[in-house]
């Protein structure tokens, strides 16, 4: 009755299956939607920079047969979906001999420990600041202090971060400004290393926290003052409990359950915010990586760029949910009372 | 339980309206406003710019190159925010591109509303296998990151315009609106109001407009103001990688231009920063809009703030007028009620919602504690048990438990006063236990929280306990929401005895239950008292269940008592016109009797009238009463009434005091 059921878990996984499909298959028909295709754009751009080319229609075909364009949509549909499912996205064309997914999966760990790390920060300390701006009891002069920490909430990451670049990497010099480490250290399981990798990560992360912060900030005082107001909250009062005890196993308790709700629902929007940070910091992780793509025209690492950051997003999503019901009983109800 | 609030709204405040030309209508919200006049000031810039500054100067080689702004050295008054790389000039770049940065973001989430808007009412209204389409694919659209699709898109398809631009953007846009949309709509089609729309055979359309549309409002304009900023956000943030349109001027275009020509590492200030100004100036302002929306909707926060602004204003610490004396002797008395008075501080003035309530529970009686709804009697028990809510406050009055004054006490010596003392039987069993903890752990925590028990030990305690009110042992591994409302409530009172409390209160303790339920909770309400020998106050307006369970009555009309009589002599003989009223409403079975429903109603709870409180709907009503009000006196033997009725003298006592 407790924990996870088959049918709930079926039920999940059926969404992820779909979320990954809707995604990739959205991919895939809006740019065969659109006037024109990326082959003749691409062989018109050469012969712009070129000025002629030679039987650039002979070009145009043979292009479109190695990449397989020139079949029905249909079958174009069913090996992209078998290529997908093999992880197989071809060569990258902008460095030829490596696959496009061996350049992906460099950038992965980049951008997931960045991410992590900040979401994981963001996500704690708006909910911390959020439950204690929607208790009653709080100490006034906290009351008075945590709104300053909603300041930079309505700021969008990546405009926070050009501005902590100039002025913390480039105006006061304590921070580097761009990159993942300095080119003087030796990539390893070193200290020097370590410790210049984190000094790289401080100013992403810091401008993501501390602009999505008070997102959760706000929606966690929402959700407190809801609980603030419920019956069995009252009855813990009376009941002569320990205010940190009402605070954290009748309040938090209740509380942070649809906001973790939001913060799965949210991982789609956080990630994209993230490919601007990285862009901003040139950190060499997904998002750099798929901007960099896209300036050199590599088709074949940005789709595997696109969905992998789907299949990674649609993921996490899944495993939170599925954790979710050890942290509400509720959810897997069923009416079959023993 | 009734919060208390709830209590004052049924008193006579009128519930707030939407109505947008009260003076405190909740539109008048101060962030909300002020974002309002922060989107307008930038909207009007973008507008009303290209009147007065050339914005042909927007192009290229129309000026010198990488000038600085007017106030700093070598900077030119005909550019007064200077030039960059290629001679444009930034006040003509920054005039052209706001207002087109603005339109896609409305565009798309205009847009996206109206897809929303349908799919949500579809999935709503028609449910069923529309619903679970809708509501799937809406759940997983809204997971997968827009900007990696938008990127991919905009790396094949090149912008022309913003236009298309809103048109791609709102392809996600919908599944925020669409969700809002559908579960307001589930909400709202279980209102009454709504409810009495389809009875009347209202077209579907009609109630979605006219009874929904309105309460949705606060809720729509909040989405959409998050909508447009996001909208903003994701045409920004293409823009700034270089994937919008590059012939249209833009404020993520200028940025883009200006950090691939590394304006930040050359110093170039004026090229960077006044675009992102300008964006970070417009997302503060639908920012504002958006959380002054919120709490326009949900009048929760609105009253979370305005509460604590009240309390600041009258002063945190509580001014108590600690009353002493009173009638009786307080020997046998469990628990005595003085002299307590209870305000709420309503923004249109104190309503009073307990005036000098005073009454003794003995030893081992219950004492009934009845009245119709708004009448005060669960903001007294509130008020016992110390957790009135703000706006609400104890300002006179005491509550003694063996001549101990709850009001008195505050922090730790309150918090083991409580339960140990004083327990309670909740109203609404239904959400009086934490959805989210096992029944073990919540009878857990009333006892550790008093004593040191072993874990061995307490196991044992709440077996105990669970089988006193005669649930099954498997009870105490079981969460609420796998426990029928009778078997909560039931739960409910095992825990309320857990440390053997002089004093129970049981506010409505059977009011939700259907009526078998009803029985098996009364009974075990009355073994458990007879076993224990404790007091208890038993708060209800069912007269019927009262007769069967109490053995004295106190009667309350408009934050006042008017009568405490033993039961018997209550229900045969009652003195004042209000209980003779309630005890003619019990219906009977035995005979059909009309019902005597008096005209008039209760007085604004805010200015009671001199005289005796019940004189609008009193029929003996004479001179005295509207004059002067009547004391709770001993009438007969420990009958209680407060009624010039009964005062022999009243005639001669008017007269005095006209002479």
């Amino acid at each position: 009755m407790r924990g996870l059921t088959r049918e709930y878990v079926l039920q999940r996984f059926l969404m992820y299956l779909l979320t990954i499909w809707l995604g990739s298959t959205l991919i895939f028909v809006i740019p065969r939607l659109a006037p024109g295709d990326p082959v003749s754009e691409m062989v018109g751009r050469l012969s712009l920079d070129a000025g002629y080319i030679e039987n650039a229609d002979k070009l145009i075909e043979s292009w479109k047969a190695r990449f397989g364009l020139d079949a029905p949509i249909h079958v174009q549909y069913f090996r992209y979906w078998g290529n997908v499912f093999r992880l197989n996205f071809g060569y990258s064309l902008s460095h030829f001999p490596t696959e496009a997914w061996t350049m992906v999966s460099d950038a992965l760990p980049w951008s997931l420990g960045l991410l992590t790390v900040a979401t994981v920060l963001s996500f704690s300390i708006g909910v911390t600041i959020g439950s204690l701006m929607g208790w009653r009891r709080t100490p006034r002069w906290l009351q008075l202090i945590l709104p300053s920490s909603l300041t930079f909430t309505a700021i969008p990451y990546f405009m926070f971060g050009i501005m902590l670049i100039y002025l913390v990497a480039f105006e006061l010099d304590w921070l580097p400004a761009t990159g993942a480490y300095s080119r003087r250290v030796d990539p390893g399981w070193n200290l020097p290393f370590i410790k210049n990798v984190l000094t790289h990560a401080i100013l992403p992360v810091v401008s993501i926290v501390l602009t999505s912060m008070g997102g959760w900030a706000l929606g966690m005082r929402g959700l407190m003052i809801s609980v603030n107001n419920e019956d069995y909250f009252l009855l813990a009062q009376v009941k002569g409990l320990s205010p940190s005890r009402i605070f954290f196993r009748y309040g938090v308790r209740n509380a942070i359950l649809p906001a973790l709700t939001a913060l799965a629902l949210g991982l789609g929007g956080l990630i994209s915010g993230s490919i601007l940070v990285e862009f901003i910091f040139a950190y060499p992780g997904t998002g750099y990586t798929l901007y960099q793509a896209i300036i050199s025209q590599d088709y074949t690492v940005t789709q595997a760029i696109a969905n992998l950051i789907i299949l990674v997003t649609a993921t996490s999503v899944f495993l939170l949910d599925l954790l979710y019901p050890f942290i509400d009983p509720r959810i897997t109800y069923k009416r079959d009372m023993r | 339980m009734t919060v208390g609030q709830r209590t004052v709204d049924e008193s006579g405040t009128p519930a707030r309206g939407w109505g947008l030309n009260t003076w405190d209508s909740p539109w008048l919200n101060f962030k909300f406003l002020l974002g309002v006049a922060i989107v307008s000031l930038i909207l009007l810039f973008g507008l009303l710019g290209p009147l007065f500054w050339d914005t042909d100067l927007a192009y290229t080689g129309a000026g010198p190159l990488n000038k600085p702004p007017v106030w700093q050295e070598g900077g030119l008054p005909e550019h007064p925010l200077g030039t960059e790389s290629n001679g444009r000039d930034m006040l003509a770049q920054l005039i052209l591109a706001t207002p087109s940065s603005l339109k896609v973001g409305f565009l798309a989430a205009i847009i996206g509303m109206g897809i929303g808007m349908v799919l949500g009412s579809v999935a709503g209204y028609v449910g069923g296998w529309w619903d679970h389409v809708i509501r799937t694919l809406s759940d997983s659209a809204v997971t997968i990151p827009a900007l990696v699709v938008l990127v991919v898109i905009a790396s094949y398809v090149q912008m022309t315009d913003t236009t298309a631009m809103a048109l791609i953007l709102a392809a996600f846009a919908w599944p925020g609106p669409t969700r809002l949309v559908r579960s307001q709509i589930l909400t709202l089609r279980e209102r009454s109001y709504v409810r009495m729309a389809h009875l009347s055979g209202a077209p579907a359309l009609e109630i979605m407009f006219v009874e929904m549309l309105p309460n949705m409002l606060p809720w729509l304009a909040a989405s959409l103001t998050g909508g447009i900023s996001v909208a903003i956000l994701g045409a920004t943030g293409l823009e700034v990688l270089g994937l919008g349109p590059t012939r249209v001027p833009s404020l993520g275009l200028i940025i883009n231009q200006a950090t691939t020509n590394a304006a930040l590492v050359r110093g170039l200030v004026w090229w960077w920063l006044p675009p992102i100004i300008i964006l970070m100036v417009i997302f503060v302002g639908f920012f504002l809009m958006t959380i002054g929306l919120d709490e326009i909707a949900n009048p929760r926060i609105r009253q979370f703030s305005s509460s604590r602004r009240e309390r600041t204003a009258a002063g945190e610490a509580p001014t108590v007028v600690h009353g002493d004396g009173g009638i009786g002797g307080g020997e046998d008395a469990a628990l005595e009620v003085d002299d307590l008075h209870v305000h709420y501080f309503t923004p249109r003035g104190e309503v009073i919602a307990a005036n000098g309530v005073d009454f003794r529970v003995r030893k081992g009686e219950i004492l009934g504690l009845v009245g119709e709804s708004g009448c005060g009697k669960t903001t007294v028990a509130m008020a016992i048990l110390q957790v009135v809510q703000a706006p609400g406050r104890i300002v006179q009055g005491a509550v003694r438990i063996e001549d101990q004054d709850l009001v008195s006490l505050s922090g730790r010596a309150l918090r083991e006063v409580r339960w140990r003392d004083l327990a309670l039987v909740p109203q609404g069993a239904m959400n009086s236990l934490n959805p989210v903890t096992p029944i073990r752990e919540q009878m857990a925590d009333a006892i550790l929280a008093h004593e040191n028990v072993g874990r061995l030990e307490l196991e044992a305690r709440i077996l105990g306990l669970l089988n006193d009110v005669g649930l099954p042992e498997r009870v105490i591994d079981m969460y609420p929401h796998e426990l029928s409302g009778g078997m909560k409530q039931r739960v409910c009172i095992a825990m309320a005895i857990a440390l053997n409390p002089q004093v129970i209160i049981a506010d409505e303790p059977t009011s939700a239950l259907d009526v078998v339920v009803q029985r098996v909770v009364a009974q075990t309400l009355l073994e458990v008292k007879e076993r224990l020998g404790v007091s208890m106050v038993m708060i209800g307006h069912d007269m019927g269940l009262q007769a069967q369970l109490v053995d004295r009555i106190a009667v309350m009309y408009a934050g006042n008592l008017v009568e405490v009589a033993p039961v018997e002599s209550a229900f045969a003989e009652p003195l004042h016109p209000y209980t003779q009223l309630l005890i003619e409403s019990i219906p009977s079975i035995k005979e059909r009797k009309p019902l005597n429903v008096t005209e008039g109603l209760t007085h604004d709870l805010r200015n009671p009238p001199p005289g005796c409180i019940f004189q609008f709907r009193c029929q003996h009503v004479e001179q005295i009463c509207r004059e002067r009000r009547p004391e709770l006196v001993e009438r007969e033997d420990d009958h209680l009434v407060a009624c010039w009725l009964y005062e022999p003298e009243r005639h001669s006592l008017i007269e005095l005091e006209e002479a």
